[in-house]
């Protein structure tokens, strides 16, 4: 689904994009509006419409910021008097919006209702439309302020249906051309039934059966992937909110509250249940061999084919944080390295970072994350810093496996910055070549180069290539030395780590780990 | 690097990874301004393609790139205090050890039992208990540990419950799945509980109560399906052959048999051991009856024998049959019906053997016939392909060998008496007076005494061929004793004691010359016996018989061969396989 990739957007796709006014009962899925984010207005593809007492919200997408941004809003945030993106395949849409007031006449007025309030519902005669006045103002086209618009949007006097334009979706770009063709002679087959991406065919009634039970408008499996799927996260003396979607039981989707056990990183759905495991589990830190011990934290290396359930638990959590991790296969061939703080109660994890057991690429950690409990208080460089002084024990040099989220590729730049200044800051330092710098820090000479390239370090003068500290990186230096001596020193310090490279026979690589 | 900085248009030089290179300061060099953004754009980011022009990053490299830290900020959502009790959910027991932890236990060893109450649980388990005394509540444990069991067993019993959507779970069948290993608190509250379990069970369209993540079912959806996750990974392909195969194929063949074996091991150690205890019982039982016994003897003064007191001695059985060949194997058949017993049957020896005398018979006959056939043709083959029949059965062309002692041992180490050095006595003028009665001595069976023949192969090869041939080393053992080693000689490492090749060519060598000399010895020996007897007419009969004898058989073999060789002594050209 090309059309609905934001980035293709940005570049320009040749494809002429459909404007128009709409409705809050025309808008459907795949749909670019301007919504209200933080006192500006910005473009936002609505990815999902679910039915709330209050009317109906729209978990948008905003065009050009991360998805951890996306949100669900009500309407009263989306701004009608502006134009409208409608999504791509023009031919599909048109069809289905000239062909879903002849339906077949359905037993379930619900369900006619439903149809009825499909996307032109501005020419469709319709036994409510006293109440559907105010809509059909609404929607023309108004040069007016978005205010009175918005106004005149009242959740009030929207329709309380059960379905918005369910058969709008692009769940129709899926059909081959040929069935399209198919679909235009004889409407009603391919008005009753809807493909879904997973090639399963579900009749008309199902399907709308279906969202009225579950509640949701996304029926698309990429649709559903794409929409958040836990509200929030109960873990410790937190509440978290998640940011991406991560596979947690469906039945998940549906409660308020996700309770995670801190140790053992169990889930729940139920206070009540998750009250009874607190009662039994007896689990205090991560169950693994503690390798790394300073004041501060506590590092523990977990196996994740001994630890199988515990490292699933921690895949599932920080998939809720990573967009691009993927939990398709199983933990086996990792490692897991797990930072914790200690107290009274146990090594609460503040962030991990798993590493393959035997990396073809030479990467030297796979994910890594921070809890966002625990976010911008340094806990990301150190991990960072230790996973390069596991590399460095192991005599290798390693870089992280990419993608790197745009968090990721932040905290990297910033520590690969300030190891290698203050490598080339050390007295009596006159000349190093980028190999030196890499085996110091066990960086790869790639990483080494780019850093200096990207921080402007590496110039050319007068026919010879320097090494530029330039006043920004010796402030910054200077900086952080300064704020080590108030907070004390947060780095790893190699005689602690009680660690040697494990060591994999060649039948383990064979078996699954 | 394809930059260009500022000098002109020299293209720089290249830059190796192993170059040192100058650190300078900033205010060391001049600036030049365009340098900034034409490196910016050469440096991939590893972000996301799609990701790379977000807005925040943008303004977070930019702001990086310029020097401005502080602007480098990518907005996430918030995380709050929560209001839950952390204190009472997480009591302080952790103290740190003074050594790193090492840990094993894994989640499961850690949480007690799987199944968590939730409200609904408390609810049922609330007026469960209001209708009983204190001592016969269930806790809460206990109605954990209950339905815990119920979802085992379902899990267990429909493990495709998923799937093909069966009924729930009878309480039959879960009865049926309580062994010693379920705890007693299950066994008394399961019947109670059941019901629950079962509501809970239906509402949930018999689907595991607890919340559990979507795993491979092996369908086509799986692939799209976002919620399925921690799938097996494709094991490494390792080059497959045909040999690996059939040595893979055959170590698990072992493996399942050895399984096997441990399993039939253990489950005839437990048979035993069940006898054992109906033994014990049973003994028990006898002896409780027996003092019995002894007390109403004791109180109604009954005087006998005591004989029901004691055990007695089992009568030693009456063997049913005469005793047979111990190795025989014996196959009893199952008795019909109304036959009565030994009478009837044959055994199975005689029925064997008369099997072997029919072939025997058969082979015989046939041999006749073959000769009939034959007669009147000659064979001019020089050496039949096949051998002919009837020549297997004539033992006459093997001769016997006896032990003699050599003029000049072999000049190889092998002991003397270790190896029986058998001499072809082609004079038996000479020979079989002298050895014969010790022959007779050492073996019993006249057709067991060690023979061997001498034949011509194709191309002219010596060939010799040898049966009876006694045991290597002869150790006067009690039979008994031998009937042990009797099959040591299938034992393949037996072979490797003899520490002396008899086929090697040196001492084969030895013989053949030795041999030769004794035969021509003979031959002149003979001849002389013949022209004495001739001109003296006075000669013992007994040599003179068996020179004849000699004479006769050499000329037969001569014709028979169709060997006019100028060998004085040719042997008998047949070519039947040795028996030995």
């Amino acid at each position: 689904m090309g059309v609905r990739d934001s980035h293709g957007e940005a570049t320009g796709t040749p494809d002429p994009v459909e404007k128009g006014f709409a409705t809050l009962n025309t808008i459907r899925i795949g749909v670019k509006a301007m919504v209200q984010k933080d006192g500006e207005l910005r473009k936002a593809e609505i990815l999902s419409i679910r039915q709330r007492k209050d009317g109906p919200s729209f978990y948008v997408h905003y065009v050009d910021f991360n998805k951890r941004l996306d949100e669900w809003v009500a309407s009263t945030r989306i701004d009608l008097t502006q134009e409208v993106e409608w999504p791509q395949p023009e031919k599909a849409d048109k069809k289905k919006a000239s062909t879903s007031n002849k339906a077949a006449p359905s037993k379930n007025p619900k369900q006619q209702r439903a149809r009825a309030d499909s996307r032109e519902i501005s020419g469709t005669p319709d036994a409510l439309g006293g109440k559907n006045v105010n809509v059909g103002k609404a929607s023309r086209p108004s040069k007016a302020g978005g205010k009175e618009n918005r106004d005149a949007l009242d959740p009030g006097d929207t329709i309380p249906s059960e379905v918005v334009s369910a058969e709008g979706t692009p769940k129709v770009v899926d059909f081959e051309d040929v069935e399209m063709a198919d679909a235009q002679d004889e409407k009603s087959p391919a008005e009753n039934e809807v493909k879904t991406a997973s090639g399963e065919v579900i009749t008309r009634e199902e399907e709308i059966e279906r969202l009225r039970t579950s509640g949701s408008m996304t029926q698309n499996p990429t649709e559903i992937h794409r929409v958040r799927n836990l509200t929030r996260l109960q873990m410790g003396k937190f509440d978290v909110e998640p940011w991406y979607f991560s596979p947690y039981p469906d039945a998940f989707s549906d409660v308020d509250l996700v309770y995670i056990d801190e140790f053992c990183l169990s889930y729940f759905d139920n206070q009540r249940a998750f009250e009874r495991h607190r009662a039994k589990c007896t689990l205090v830190h991560p169950p693994g061999n503690e390798i790394y011990r300073d004041e501060n934290i506590s590092f523990f290396e977990v196996d994740g084919r001994r630890q199988r359930t515990w490292c699933r638990n921690l895949c599932l959590l920080s998939k809720l944080f990573l967009d691009h991790k993927t939990l398709y296969y199983d933990v086996d061939p990792f490692l897991f390295y797990c930072m914790c703080t200690r107290d009274e109660t146990g090594c609460h994890l503040v962030g991990y970072f798993s590493k393959e057991k035997d990396s073809a690429e030479g990467y030297n950690l796979a994910c890594i994350l921070t809890l966002p409990q625990y976010q911008r208080r340094g806990f990301g460089r150190l991990l960072i810093a230790f996973s390069y002084e596991l590399s460095k024990r192991e005599g290798k040099l390693g870089s992280p496996e990419k993608p790197l989220s745009d968090l990721g590729l932040l905290g990297y730049r910033q520590y690969w910055r300030e190891t290698l200044v203050e490598l080339l800051m050390e007295p009596n330092r006159e000349a190093m070549s980028e190999n030196e710098l890499a085996v110091l820090t066990s960086m790869t000479e790639k990483d080494v180069h780019e850093t200096l390239v990207v921080f402007n370090m590496l110039r050319y003068h007068k026919g010879n290539w320097v090494i530029v500290l330039t006043d920004y990186v010796i402030e910054e230096h200077n900086k952080r030395l300064d704020k080590e001596k108030v907070k004390g020193s947060r780095r790893i310090d190699p005689a602690r780590l009680q660690w040697k490279p494990p060591v994999f026979t060649a039948s383990s690589r064979t078996w699954n780990w | 690097m394809t930059r260009y900085g500022g000098l002109g248009r020299t293209r720089p030089k290249k830059l190796t990874s192993k170059a040192s290179i100058p650190i300078v300061r900033e205010e060391d060099i001049d600036v030049i301004d365009d340098e900034l953004q034409s490196t910016l754009q050469q440096i991939e980011t590893g972000v996301e393609k799609a990701e790379e022009s977000e807005f925040h990053l943008q303004v977070a490299i930019n702001a990086t790139a310029k020097g401005n830290v502080n602007a480098a900020h990518i907005p996430t959502p918030e995380t709050i205090l929560s209001n839950l009790q952390y204190d009472q959910l997480y009591p302080p027991l952790f103290s740190q050890p003074a050594t790193y932890i090492r840990f094993s236990s894994t989640v499961e060893d850690c949480c007690g039992c799987p199944y968590n109450m939730n409200e609904e649980d408390d609810v049922f388990l609330k007026i469960f208990n209001q209708k009983r005394d204190p001592s016969t509540r269930c806790s809460e444990d206990d109605f954990e540990a209950t339905m815990n069991f119920f979802e085992e067993t379902a899990e267990a019993k429909q493990p495709y419950a998923a799937v093909d959507s069966p009924p729930v779970l009878a309480f039959a069948d879960m009865e049926e799945a309580m062994d010693a290993a379920v705890e007693q608190c299950v066994k008394r509250f399961a019947k109670d509980i059941y019901e629950h379990w079962k509501s809970q069970r239906v509402a949930a369209g018999n689907r595991p109560l607890g919340a559990s993540l979507k795993f491979e079912t092996g369908q086509d959806t799986d692939d799209s399906d976002p919620w399925v996750c921690f799938r097996r990974r494709e094991v490494r392909q390792i080059r497959k052959t045909r040999g690996r195969d059939a040595q893979s194929a055959e170590k698990l063949r072992r493996l399942r048999k050895e399984l096997e074996d441990a399993r039939q091991l253990v489950a005839l150690v437990r048979q035993r051991e069940v006898a054992r205890k109906e033994m014990l019982s049973m003994e028990r039982h006898l002896f409780l009856q027996r003092s019995e016994v002894k007390d109403m003897k004791r109180k109604l003064n009954i005087k006998d024998d005591d004989e029901d007191l004691i055990n007695q001695k089992p009568k030693k059985k009456q063997p049913e049959m005469p005793a047979r060949q111990p190795s025989a194997p014996q196959i009893r058949m199952p008795l019909k019906a109304g036959l009565q017993g030994a009478d009837d049957m044959t055994l199975w020896e005689d029925t064997q053997a008369e099997k072997e005398n029919e072939i025997m018979r058969d082979i015989k006959q046939n041999i006749a016939k073959h000769i009939k056939w034959n007669e009147g043709f000659v064979d001019h083959t020089r050496a039949p392909l096949s051998p002919s029949p009837e020549r297997t059965f004539d033992t006459a062309a093997f001769r016997p060998a006896f032990t003699a002692q050599l003029p000049t041992p072999p000049s190889s180490d092998a002991s003397g008496d270790a190896m029986d050095t058998a001499l072809d006595v082609t004079s038996p003028l000479s020979g079989r007076d002298k050895f014969a009665s010790r022959a007779m001595e050492l073996h019993e069976e006249p057709s067991r005494i060690p023979s061997f023949r001498r034949r011509m192969g194709r191309g002219g090869r010596l060939m010799i061929d040898r049966r009876n041939l006694a045991a290597r080393c002869k150790i006067d053992m009690d039979p008994v004793r031998a009937d042990r080693f009797k099959f040591d000689q299938e034992d393949s490492d037996e072979e490797s004691s003899y520490d002396t090749d008899g086929y090697s060519i040196q001492i084969m060598q030895h013989r053949a010359i030795t041999m030769a000399k004794v035969r021509e010895q003979a031959a002149v020996a003979a001849q002389a016996h013949a022209q004495a007897q001739a001109q003296a007419q006075a000669q013992a009969a007994q040599a003179q018989a068996q020179a004849q004898a000699q004479a006769q058989r050499r000329l037969q073999a001569d014709q028979q061969g169709n060997n006019p060789g100028s060998n004085p002594n040719p042997a008998p050209a047949v070519a039947a396989p040795s028996e030995t």
